[in-house]
Formats: C-alpha cells, sequence, structure tokens
C-alpha cells in the first residue's frame, strides 16, 4: 500500500509521524506530509517522497487542492493524519477525501467533538471515570475566577496543545498569554490531580477496542511528551478504554491519558490519534498503525493485547546528513 | 490493595505491574511485603521477624508500625 503520513516532526517535541512510519516502513511505501522543511523526520529516509502542506487554517479547498496533486503525483491509496491541528480538517472531509481515492480510519466527527477537552467532564461522567474539575477560560478574569475556585498549582492548558502547571497567579497569567498567544482561545484551566501517569494506545473498529497497549511515563521532555516509559498492564485503563469505544463507537486510533492515585483513576485527555511513543507498541508486538490499515482493507483482524509487562522504551537523538539542495528543493518547489 | 500486585526481582527491586512504579527494597522491606502478600497481619509479621532476627519484639514493632505507614503513604495498602 502507499501510505502518506503527516506529524514529521522528530525533536524534544515529536510528532507521532516517524513512530507510525517506522511501524509501516517494511511493508509499505510511506510518503511524508511536512509543514515545514525543518521537521527531521523529513530528512530520515523513510519516505519515497515528501510534499509540503498547506496549513490547515487555509480551509478545504486549499487542502484538497494539494491532496489532489499528490495523488496524482505519487498515487497515494490511504492518509494517516497525525497531528491535532490538521485533524478536524481530515474528519470532516473524511467522505470527500474516500472520493478522492484516498482511504483514511478516522471517528466520526460527533465522536471527536465528544472527547474535546472542553466536553471531557460530561464524557468522562457518560464513562463512569473521575475527571479533574476543569473551566473554560476566556478571558483573564475566568482565569483569576478558576485560580480561586481549584487553588494553587492549577494546570493551564491549550484547547490543542501545551498543558503547564503553574504555582501562582503571576505564573498562570504568564502561561494564559503564551499558549493563547500560539494557539488562540479558548484555554482550560484544571485542577491538579497527584498520582502517576499511566496511558494507554489503542485502536477501535467503531465497535470495540481491537488492540492496545498500556505504559507509564517515566520521563518526559518539557512539553511532557515521553522520553522513557515502561509497559504496564493495567485492567482499570483497559476496560475504560474498552468503555469508550463500545459507548462512543469510535473508529481509529485514540491515546487515553489518566492519572492513577492508589486504586482511583482520573481520565485527564483522550489525543484522537496515535501518540508519539506509539512504537513501542509496535516493538511490544501490538502493531497498531499496520491494524489501521488492515482494518481499513476490510480484512479480519484479531484483537491484540498480547504484549510483555516491565519492558523499557528509551527515546534517543540521531543525526543525519543530506545535501543542503533537499532542504531548499523542498522550499522552493514543495516537494522532494 | 495494591501491594498484593508487586512483583520483586532477583535485584531487590520492586515493580508495580499496573502502575508502572519501581521501588528498591532491602531485605527486611521485600520479606515485609512477602508475608503481607501471604495474608499475615501486622502482628504476626512482627512475630515472624522478630523470631527469625532474635530482635526484641517490640523493636520489630516500631519498625514493622513505620514500615506500614510509609507504604499506606506510598498508596499500597
Amino acid at each position: 500500500m502507499r501510505v502518506a503520513i503527516s506529524g514529521l516532526n522528530n525533536t524534544d517535541n515529536p510528532g507521532p509521524g516517524i513512530p507510525v512510519a517506522k511501524s509501516l516502513k517494511d511493508e509499505h511505501t510511506l510518503i511524508g506530509l511536512s509543514y515545514d522543511p525543518n521537521e527531521p523526520g523529513v530528512y530520515q529516509d523513510f519516505f519515497e517522497k515528501v510534499y509540503l502542506m498547506p496549513y490547515p487554517s487555509l480551509g478545504y479547498e486549499e487542502f484538497k487542492n494539494r491532496v489532489v496533486q499528490i495523488k496524482e503525483k505519487s498515487d497515494i491509496d490511504f492518509i494517516i493524519p497525525n497531528l491535532d491541528a490538521e485533524l478536524p480538517l481530515y474528519i470532516k472531509y473524511q467522505d470527500e477525501i474516500s472520493e478522492l481515492g484516498i482511504g483514511s480510519y478516522l471517528p466520526s466527527l460527533e465522536c471527536f467533538e465528544m472527547r474535546d477537552k472542553s466536553k471531557l467532564p460530561k464524557l468522562s461522567k457518560e464513562l463512569g471515570v473521575k475527571h479533574p474539575e476543569t473551566m473554560e477560560v476566556g478571558s483573564l478574569d475566568d482565569l483569576i475566577a478558576a485560580t480561586r475556585e481549584f487553588g494553587f498549582p492549577i494546570m493551564v492548558k491549550g484547547n490543542y496543545y501545551k498543558a503547564y502547571k503553574a504555582y501562582s497567579l503571576d505564573e498562570a497569567i504568564d502561561y494564559y498569554y503564551k499558549i493563547s498567544n500560539e494557539w488562540g482561545f479558548p484555554l482550560l484551566a484544571q485542577q491538579v490531580v497527584s498520582g502517576e501517569e499511566i496511558n494507554f494506545v489503542g485502536i477501535g473498529n467503531g465497535k470495540e477496542l481491537v488492540g492496545g497497549v498500556g505504559a507509564k511515563k517515566l520521563t518526559t521532555t518539557e512539553l511532557g511528551k515521553v522520553w522513557s516509559a515502561v509497559s504496564i498492564n493495567n485492567p482499570k485503563l483497559l476496560e475504560l478504554s474498552q468503555k469508550f469505544v463500545e459507548s462512543t463507537g469510535w473508529r481509529g486510533a485514540f491515546e487515553f491519558e489518566a492519572m492513577a492515585n492508589g486504586s482511583e483513576i482520573y481520565l485527564i485527555e483522550i489525543n484522537p490519534r496515535f501518540p508519539a511513543w506509539v512504537y513501542f507498541s509496535t516493538q511490544l508486538g501490538v502493531n497498531l498503525p499496520q491494524m489501521m490499515l488492515d482494518l481499513a482493507s476490510g480484512k479480519e483482524v484479531e484483537p491484540n493485547f498480547n504484549y510483555e509487562k516491565e519492558k523499557m522504551y528509551m527515546r534517543f537523538v540521531d543525526e543525519t546528513m543530506v545535501d543542503f539542495t533537499e532542504f531548499t528543493k523542498l522550499l522552493a518547489t514543495k516537494e522532494k | 490493595m495494591l501491594i498484593n500486585e508487586i512483583v520483586i526481582d532477583d535485584n531487590n527491586m520492586g515493580f508495580i505491574p499496573s502502575l508502572g512504579i519501581s521501588y528498591q527494597l532491602n531485605e527486611t522491606a521485600k520479606e515485609i511485603i512477602n508475608l503481607i502478600k501471604e495474608g499475615k497481619s501486622k502482628d504476626e509479621i512482627v512475630q515472624t521477624i522478630a523470631k527469625e532476627s532474635g530482635v526484641d519484639w517490640r523493636e520489630v514493632h516500631i519498625d514493622v508500625e513505620d514500615f506500614f505507614q510509609k507504604i499506606k503513604i506510598y498508596g499500597l495498602i
């Protein structure tokens, strides 16, 4: 299959694109979709061809024109979008993308919106899981009201990206401007829950959970991205993930982020895509990106939750050298 | 109780498979955990350790009590 993959950033704020590419590279021809020629993944030799994409904020027409061009040039069969900011576009227009002869495996728009950070309290209630108290923040007054309600420390979060723990009002205001200047409004203020952060990456087929792996982050980057982790088996987290897929009819990849405090679990966030640590699941023998392609092709996919616990995941830095013309070509012609 | 889950390896590292947390244990901590997992009460644990080590049970009681407080704080019991 000829598979296009986005999210090629591979810095200390890694995107999921390269881990997805590593999971598929042995069986498929891969095409990279990038938003920036500086993304390191562009130069990692996983892709037959890399194309620059228009920013999602430019709208569907721009996006569609580009996808049509890429289809004509590289004859892609399938797209795996891996970035939060582009997912609404892919999800909203998944039928139109399918009409172009390009497959995808995504949740419905309704499902996608259900797990939006601002709607998570409602979903948590439906799933019967605890969720930290959250308030939507559209102004400094809202932020101050939230700090009065929750006290300190408090989490200040963007609706798509970024989350910071603030220990004082000054710090909270700093983060308020930092996030809103980059990502806009609304922001969210959230009560801090103490405990161990545990995560689950899985894939649903619209009816049930088909595969997944649990992990606990051991070390993270400044932005909270996993740098090292250990595989875990948490029956409650698995059960919650199963319930999430079954009750929402989730189709596609997702990541559950939770805090475990003793035997209590708090749902923190549900990401509607593979996380940047998804290659850990592949290494453990649960190749979720491959399962996605199989599910999309209508193949019979055996549920797979069989993996070894107490295996350690460790990210590391690598280097490469390429002709500078690869960079300039991508910049000038939007492909390489 | 999370303590019932703990898996102790040859290096005396205790691992909780559902949460991915590790603890470095000494021989006594390992023994107390194993006794808890066998369903022994605090008093029975004190008796067992006092008998094996030859230390006065009152001293052992203080240490075992302290250990129970710690694992309570860690959310293991």
